[in-house]
């Protein structure tokens, strides 16, 4: 039976984790291989039906499931579903590194001694969150083209899928979700806020044990292909639920919990300055994206799609100032703001980094709510697209010649706000918590709530203006 | 490790083998399937920039249908074969639609596209050889135009230009009867309309008549040579195939008329690039006779950027096209 | 604290939520009779519609011809169930009351190239009330998360817990 642990902190305050591996069903459907390992192959199933559409069937995209199963279905499901709920869940079933993995490791269930591959330590100057920033900001600027396009997408997918290959079989573990996936770091930083986590369940048991094979791996398991340690693991952001772990611990000290919300956010920690600037960069490019996509310039549309034109230098440049430098920078400037109001002297660094976390909420929330606009516009594609996958006039579920139908009106408009609303107040109470922290008060958190708004504002126009 | 036990191992990879195989194996079947089909022939409608009609020649036999899946790559086309009956086919975007085809004669028929997809949609034309089956024997016929030696490409300015629009209401109720020689359908399609009102101003007949009167004889003239349902039919045509450059109201200003005048190469008198000609200005328009008219749609602009319409359009279709043009100088305005 | 005193916040914020939403008859935007007749033609191009946002009163009869320039477009505007279709040269109109007050989104119903999902415009009936109430519900949430929601920590220095 599950019990709701109620261990106290330090401090003596309450923290309620639901543990799930306590019940024995769900933590023997865990540790076995065959019920993730069939999950990977149905997404790798759809990763092959995808890239070979995208390759061979039509090329207009409301018709080819690489355009409509990608960017619609599985992108809507994984913003508004998967990871402010599961986290990092995806991450555990996701087919792009697979093939690379079962090379490297030379088995797809449990070790068989060595696989393929140098195992090389990922170099020290490329760790950390910038690669991975500078991936997701420029597969952004070439997105307009890829999301519209069948070919484009499958290129893109084959490619990622190419690269993950050559770095398994390079680098140890993996490394190219780790340090390279630029979905990866938008859904590590975002997993901070979903209620699911695994952890360890106490740390005392870890440091008396001197193998750690959660780490070094064992005949039951590889040690965690992330490159985390569990013991110290403290938060969901490099965590790719993979269940090794739960594998290989033979203490059976890890477990899978249900935990409140948010909980990686913490107002009393300072996260580090590159998470801190790829928060900001993905909350700005949230705000670009909904403004050039589902804005009134059809101009600045026609600009992003233009990929090499000089237009498109135009706004790649403007794309890169607000994401990089100006969004940023009136982060910075409101976090500095409210400084003299704290008792103590506070750097403005580390005022932005104290602060940084708490637009994770909000963030979330912008990239959930444009994900939700465009799918219910664009979800009746879904059924035609499954029933005739190449374009050869199949009917295979009798709805190819099914009407787009868009799904809208003032429900879907309301819903889109109350999405924004709820991660602005979420945001703007880890905004106190974080003043409070810091002796700043509300005097503090006010420029940083006056940021959150104009943000806030921005997407609202865009959404029901 | 017998052959009988597998391990849990060798399980897996069987499963990744189908998956991995089965897979791109059916898609590439399929796709290669449809590709080499002997019984229906896959049609690729692109716009005409990015190859038009794929593949744009066909070979049929007579009496024998000949198998058609059409699906358009990127934006609405339509299709229909030229000079028949038969209804044509929208062609939405990624769907594949079917048709089937039969011929009764041999020869050469022109199918093209009937939705507007830009600025070259007229130019996305193919063609399907018919053979076997024995040839009709059809008279050569040359175009009016050339029978009456009339230069389709030499300017015709009007030698007179109504001050008022002329109308055939009026003409009718001026109760004159035509002189000989401008009384016939043959009559009026070999006149322009500017020599027909010098003429009729020369008669006997219209002595008592102003200018104004005898130019709603001249509208009267066309009116009464041609029916209402050819007028319609024009209409409609006019709107389909006409309207997107010479414009809704005949002025050659419709909403591809910029694309067209930017794409034409060749030039007529003076630097600027012929524009979709405008039906509306009488000094022009009065110059042409119908077979003029007639002939310009027939052949085409040599060039221009006007379409050649001889392939698709019935002799009849072409004649009440011609007909319906004059109602941008003497139809009634509503 | 006393129970009452710890939940007036949250009671007055609730309130204020309420009120907020519910103003949907401003006096300005119920206008419902003496609308004027408006005409606007609507250029459709790959991948804009010009003029991108109408804006009209309640009560107005709206006349919109759809004019295509370049390949076939359709215009759809969720709300009031508008559903045309136009070639170039042969453009499409359709008649109706907007009596519907708020923001609808025209939208683009026939595919027309790979930025055919994006080609959208807006039609304003009346102010865009919807917006000012959601950033009014905006500042509310801002106050909800910042002073409703945010508990002090029982003892200073500690920890803060999710309430």
């Amino acid at each position: 039976m599950a019990e709701a642990r109620k261990p106290r902190s330090a401090s003596g305050s309450l923290m309620t984790h639901v543990d799930l591996t306590r019940l024995p069903f769900v933590r023997s459907m865990l540790v076995a291989r065959g019920p993730q390992l069939a999950v990977q192959l149905a997404a790798v199933a759809g990763l092959l039906l995808v890239i070979a559409s995208g390759l061979l069937g039509t090329p207009v995209g409301s018709r080819n499931p690489a355009t409509v199963l990608v960017w619609i279905a599985w992108w809507a499901a994984l913003m508004i579903v998967a990871v402010p709920f599961f986290g990092r869940l995806w991450c555990g079933v996701c087919p792009l590194p697979l093939p690379g993995e079962w090379l490297q490791r030379g088995a797809l269930l449990r070790p068989r001694g060595r696989g393929r591959g140098l195992g090389l330590p990922w170099p020290r100057r490329l760790r950390g969150l910038w690669v991975q920033n500078a991936a997701f900001v420029i597969v952004a600027l070439f997105s307009l083209p890829v999301l519209t396009q069948p070919r484009l997408t499958a290129l893109l997918l084959a490619g990622l899928v190419l690269v993950a290959i050559a770095v398994s079989l390079v680098f140890e573990r993996r490394s190219f979700c780790r340090y390279l996936c630029p979905v990866g770091g938008f859904i590590g930083l975002y997993a901070q806020a979903a209620p699911l986590e695994v952890r360890v369940r106490d740390p005392r048991v870890c440091a008396d044990h001197t193998t750690k094979t959660c780490y070094t791996g064992s005949a039951d398991g590889y040690g965690c292909p992330w490159q985390v340690f569990p013991a110290t693991l403290t938060s969901n952001v490099s965590c790719g639920v993979c269940l090794e772990c739960l594998r290989t611990c033979p203490l059976d000290n890890v477990a899978i919990r249900l935990r409140p919300m948010g909980a990686d956010l913490r107002p009393s920690a300072p996260v580090r300055i590159d998470e801190a600037f790829k928060s900001l960069v993905l909350i700005g490019s949230a705000l670009v994206y909904a403004i050039v996509l589902l804005g009134p310039s059809s101009a600045l549309r026609a600009a992003a799609a233009a990929v090499g034109s000089p237009s498109w230098l135009v706004y790649a440049a403007g794309f890169l100032l607000v994401t990089v430098v100006l969004v940023p920078g009136l982060f910075l400037a409101a976090t500095s703001l409210g400084r003299s109001a704290a008792r103590r002297r506070l750097s403005a660094n580390e005022g932005l980094r104290r602060f940084a976390p708490a637009l994770v909420p909000l963030g979330l929330a912008a990239w959930a709510a444009f994900s939700l606009g465009f799918v219910l516009t664009n979800v009746s594609y879904i059924l035609p697209v499954l029933s005739d996958p190449i374009g050869l006039g199949w009917d295979l579920l009798g709805t190819t010649s099914m009407p787009w139908t868009p799904v809208g009106g003032t429900l879907a408009s309301w819903a889109l706000v109350a999405i924004v609303l709820a991660g602005l107040a979420w945001s703007s109470r880890h905004i106190r918590a974080v003043a409070e922290n810091l002796t700043g008060g509300v005097r503090m958190a006010m420029p940083v709530w006056g940021f959150s708004f104009l943000v806030t504002a921005g997407l609202l126009w865009v959404f029901v203006a | 490790m017998g052959l009988r036990r597998l391990s849990s191992e060798h399980l897996a990879r069987i499963a990744l083998a189908l998956v991995a195989l089965v897979v791109p194996l059916a898609v590439s079947v399929a796709w290669w399937g449809a590709n080499r089909s002997t019984l229906a022939v896959t049609i690729h409608g692109r716009v005409s920039e990015a190859g038009g009609w794929l593949p744009d020649t066909l070979a049929a036999s007579v009496g024998s249908p000949l198998q058609l899946r059409l699906v358009s790559d990127d934006v609405v086309h339509g299709f229909a074969v030229g000079r028949s009956d038969a209804d044509p086919l929208d062609l939405p975007p990624g769907q594949v639609v079917e048709t089937t085809l039969t011929f009764d004669q041999p020869g050469t028929y022109t199918f093209y596209c009937t939705r507007w997809c830009g600025p070259n949609h007229w130019r996305m034309r193919g063609v399907i050889v018919v053979s076997g089956g024995s040839p009709a024997v059809a008279e050569v016929v040359d175009p009016l135009y050339e029978s009456l030696g009339i230069d389709i490409d030499a300017l015709h300015p009007a030698s007179a230009i109504p001050r008022v629009r002329p109308s055939a209401e009026r003409g009718e109720s001026l109760g004159v009867e035509f002189p000989e020689g401008f009384r016939s359908r043959s009559d009026f399609i070999a006149r322009p309309p500017a020599e027909t009102w010098q003429s009729l101003r020369l008669d006997s007949s219209t002595r008592g008549l102003s200018d104004s009167q005898v130019w709603d004889l001249v509208a009267y003239q066309w009116r009464s040579t041609t029916t209402d349902g050819a007028l319609q039919e024009g209409q409609s045509l006019f709107a389909q195939n006409c309207a997107a450059c010479h414009g809704e109201s005949g002025g050659g200003d419709g909403a591809i008329a910029d694309a067209i005048s930017a794409a034409a190469p060749t030039h007529l008198a003076g630097n600027e690039p012929p524009s979709p000609a405008d039906f509306t200005d009488p000094s022009t328009m009065l110059g042409a006779s119908s077979a003029l008219l007639q002939g310009k749609i027939l052949r085409g602009g040599m060039g221009t950027g006007m379409p050649y319409w001889g392939p698709i359009l019935t002799d009849a279709q072409l004649w009440s096209l011609a007909d319906y043009l004059w109602t941008f100088q003497f139809g009634e305005t509503s | 604290m006393t129970r009452f005193n710890r939940l007036l916040p949250y009671v007055a914020l609730t309130a204020l939520a309420v009120v907020v939403v519910a103003l949907v008859g401003l006096p300005s935007s119920s206008a419902r009779s003496g609308g004027v007749a408006r005409n606007v033609r609507v250029e459709a191009s790959a991948y804009a519609f010009t003029p991108a946002t109408i804006e009209v009163d309640p009560g107005d009869r709206v006349t919109i011809e759809l004019a295509s320039t370049d390949v076939v477009h359709g215009l759809h505007i969720e709300g009031y169930d508008v559903n045309l279709t136009a070639d170039p040269g042969q453009p499409a109109t359709v008649s109706f009351v907007a009596d519907r007050p708020g923001t609808y989104r025209i939208r683009c119903s026939v595919p027309c190239g790979p930025l055919h999902p994006f080609m959208s415009g807006r039609l304003r009936v009346g102010p865009p009330s919807t917006f000012w109430r959601a950033m009014a519900l905006a500042l509310i949430a801002i106050a909800a998360g910042g002073m409703a929601l945010w508990r002090k920590p029982a003892s200073p220095g500690a920890r803060l817990a999710p309430s």
